[in-house]
């Protein structure tokens, strides 16, 4: 019995041992290559409301139908803007690869001028539809684009989160670096913070709901304040559904004229 | 003016409300656009009026889905500063969806090409030239009865189009503002000058067929395309030229082969922009000077010749400002001196556009530069959002020069408002 109580309390010492050790080693770019990776399901489908709030109270609201596939480490992402009337059955599509250094590939297509249209992927740093959200605040920036560094770590609603720096390795990139908070385990984010070239705090990005959606993490609804311009916007997601299995054949220059039913 | 704008007033109220209530069909969706554009010369002294433009404009769009094909219409109700009103069809077709393939029946929009702006293997629908390239593309493009289908095979995309009828571009009228003059021989007074136009028969041997093989993948985009098409713009024939008292010139539609191609790829953030088109037997108009001798050789003032027009282009980001340029180039093969066009005529296009306060701000500046005449064409605008589908567009389109394709209306420099409410 003796013999038997050592051998558990020497198998539990090893695994604290090694759990203590692999926590001490968890650096921040493994924070967020865990957040990038994170499963999020072989596709995904759902309707984006954009709550668009200025200074004065006023509002603006854009609504989006968006479609996301998975192919291993890359990713294609199509969307069909369903309102306001002036932009109505425009569409937009992107390619971004997990390759480091490959560029993602981005197209427009404009009812107006009936043509697909590549558009360069320094877009990435525009502000989408005049929200307070960029392209790239939309998509996942490659961890490898960033310097990361876990710089504490805190409760956010109740979970454990790392708080984790990130500094862009492009000094020309419109953040000077931002501040994480990502949910230990589930390595979603909580919170997040956006800094100016200059260093003073520019946006906040609050993580409102989180659900899991066919066993899968989804960010339901978050707002993201420009506390400088004092202009927010509320992004929400109804009618998700993962898995659903999305054709090849969708991500197409045929589907972005063709719009969505 | 006051009853054209109260009947495109009621016009639209009806046909809104008639969408609306159809709308609430299963299937059916509308939308459009009222739309004022109020345009003021900055020198009146060539003309009897102040306004370059006085438009109102109401555009309806209507879609409708079914399980396997959708049908959209188009039109438009337009009054000018004439009081007068017209109507329209932009688009009638309908769609028909197979797993592979698309089938699009009816009048049509066809937009071909990567080049913004110029129009190089964009040759299926013709233009509406009748206010220059002052319009939107949207409505300087004319719909086209056609028949176009589109195959579909992995990346790539085969397209043909059928165009039983031939419909040429709509150029100024000769009181216009935009009104185009022939170059013909100084002693040629232009009021004796009488045009006539020859269209194509509406025979079944005049239609016009196009093909189009196009691949879009992450590194680079392209299209080959080729059509056996009747030139959109006319030549000037002379069929009596007896001046003082008599000058009789016949337009007419020359028929000829286009073969082109255009690309497009991104790299480290540039994206360049290809695009060319050979014209087999292009019909050129001859110079004053040689007018009178071709004539007595038996001509007609014409000759036909080859023809290349290409483009190279580029578009990046910096700063947030989405800049865009390209250099255009026209060439005649085999050119002779007696031809009225230059050899070599090069074009540069300029665009620089920003939005500040959330997009709700639009600064833009377009430009095009003739290298052959030294003239441009300045185009800036400011266009804000007073709220979502309002938008207010203040502008000014000024020309430079006193010859070639800009130069030629340097006394047409104005300032404009567009207000436009979509719906």
């Amino acid at each position: 019995m003796k013999k038997n109580s050592i051998a558990v309390l020497t198998a539990g010492l090893l695994l604290l041992t090694v759990f203590a050790a692999g926590a001490q080693t968890m650096t921040g770019l493994d924070v967020m290559n865990n957040v990038y990776n994170r499963p999020k399901g072989p596709d995904i489908t759902s309707e984006l409301t954009m709550t668009l709030t200025n200074s004065r109270g006023s509002t603006r609201v854009r609504t989006i139908r968006q479609f996301v596939k998975e192919y291993g480490a890359d990713e294609k992402k199509i969307m069909f803007f369903t309102a306001p009337a002036d932009v109505k059955n425009t569409s937009f599509m992107d390619w971004s690869y997990g390759a480091p250094g490959k560029e993602d590939d981005m197209w427009i297509y404009l009812p107006a001028l009936k043509k697909v249209k590549r558009i360069s992927s320094e877009n990435k740093s525009d502000y989408f539809m005049g929200s307070d959200f960029t392209y790239d605040d939309l998509g996942e920036r490659k961890p490898d684009k960033d310097t990361h560094r876990i710089i504490g770590e805190e409760k956010v609603n109740g979970s454990d989160c790392y708080v984790v720096e990130s500094v862009p390795k492009d000094p020309d990139y419109i953040y000077s670096r931002t501040v994480s908070w990502i949910v230990k385990g589930s390595w979603i984010g909580a919170k997040k913070e956006f800094y100016d070239e200059d260093g003073e705090l520019l946006k906040t990005l609050t993580i409102n709901e989180s659900d899991k959606v066919n066993g899968y993490w989804v960010v339901l609804d978050m707002e993201m304040e420009n506390v400088q311009k004092d202009h927010k916007t509320r992004l929400q997601l109804k009618n998700v559904k993962i898995g659903e299995g999305i054709k090849d054949s969708f991500f197409t220059e045929r589907q972005m004229k063709k719009g969505v039913r | 003016m006051k009853r054209s704008i109260t009947l495109l007033v009621i016009t639209a109220v009806l046909l809104s409300a008639g969408a609306a209530a159809v709308s609430a069909q299963e299937g059916i969706g509308f939308n459009g656009y009222v739309r004022n554009y109020t345009g003021v010369l900055l020198d009146n002294s060539d003309y009897t009026s102040d306004f370059s433009a006085i438009e109102n404009t109401f555009d309806l769009k209507a879609d409708y889905s079914g399980d396997i094909s959708d049908l959209h219409a188009e039109g438009y109700v337009y009054s000018d500063a004439d009081d007068d009103l017209t109507a329209g069809v932009r688009e009638l077709y309908f769609d028909i969806y197979f797993d592979n393939m698309d089938l699009r029946v009816g009048k049509q929009q066809i937009i071909w090409g990567k080049a913004d702006g110029v129009f190089i293997t964009d040759v299926v629908s013709p233009k509406d030239l009748s206010r220059f390239v002052l319009p939107d593309f949207d409505e300087i493009r004319l719909g086209v009865t056609s028949v176009k289908a589109d195959y579909y095979l992995g990346d790539f995309t085969l397209e043909g189009v059928w165009v039983p009828v031939f419909t040429p571009n709509v150029i100024p009228s000769g009181n216009s503002l935009w009104a185009v003059s022939m170059d013909l021989p100084s002693t040629v007074d232009p009021s004796i000058v009488k045009f006539t136009t020859d269209l194509p028969d509406t025979v079944l041997e005049n239609s016009e067929g196009f093909g189009k093989i196009s691949y879009m993948g992450s590194a680079f985009d392209f299209e080959l395309m080729g059509g056996y098409m009747f030139d959109d713009a006319p030549a000037g024939h002379v069929s009596v030229f007896n001046p003082p008292t008599s000058v009789k010139i016949i337009k007419e539609y020359q028929r000829m082969f286009m073969g082109g191609g255009s690309f497009s790829t991104e790299v480290a953030g540039f994206v360049f922009r290809g695009e060319g088109a050979y014209y087999n037997g292009k019909v050129f108009n001859l110079g004053p000077d040689y007018l009178q001798a071709d004539l007595l050789s038996g001509g007609d003032g014409t000759i036909e010749k080859d023809y290349i027009h290409y483009m190279a282009g580029l578009d990046y980001v910096i700063a947030g400002v989405n800049v865009s340029t390209q250099f255009i180039q026209e060439y005649i093969l085999d050119y002779e001196d007696k031809i009225s066009n230059d050899e070599f005529n090069s074009t540069m296009t300029f665009l620089a556009a920003r939005k500040f306060m959330n997009d709700t701000l639009e600064l833009k500046f377009f430009g095009y530069y003739g290298l052959n005449n030294s003239d441009a064409l300045v185009r800036l605008s400011a266009g804000y959002d007073i709220a979502d589908g309002l938008n207010l567009v203040i502008g000014s389109d000024i020309f430079i020069g006193d010859e070639g394709y800009f130069g030629q209306y340097d006394a047409n420099d104005m300032v404009y408002a567009k207000v436009k409410y979509s719906f």
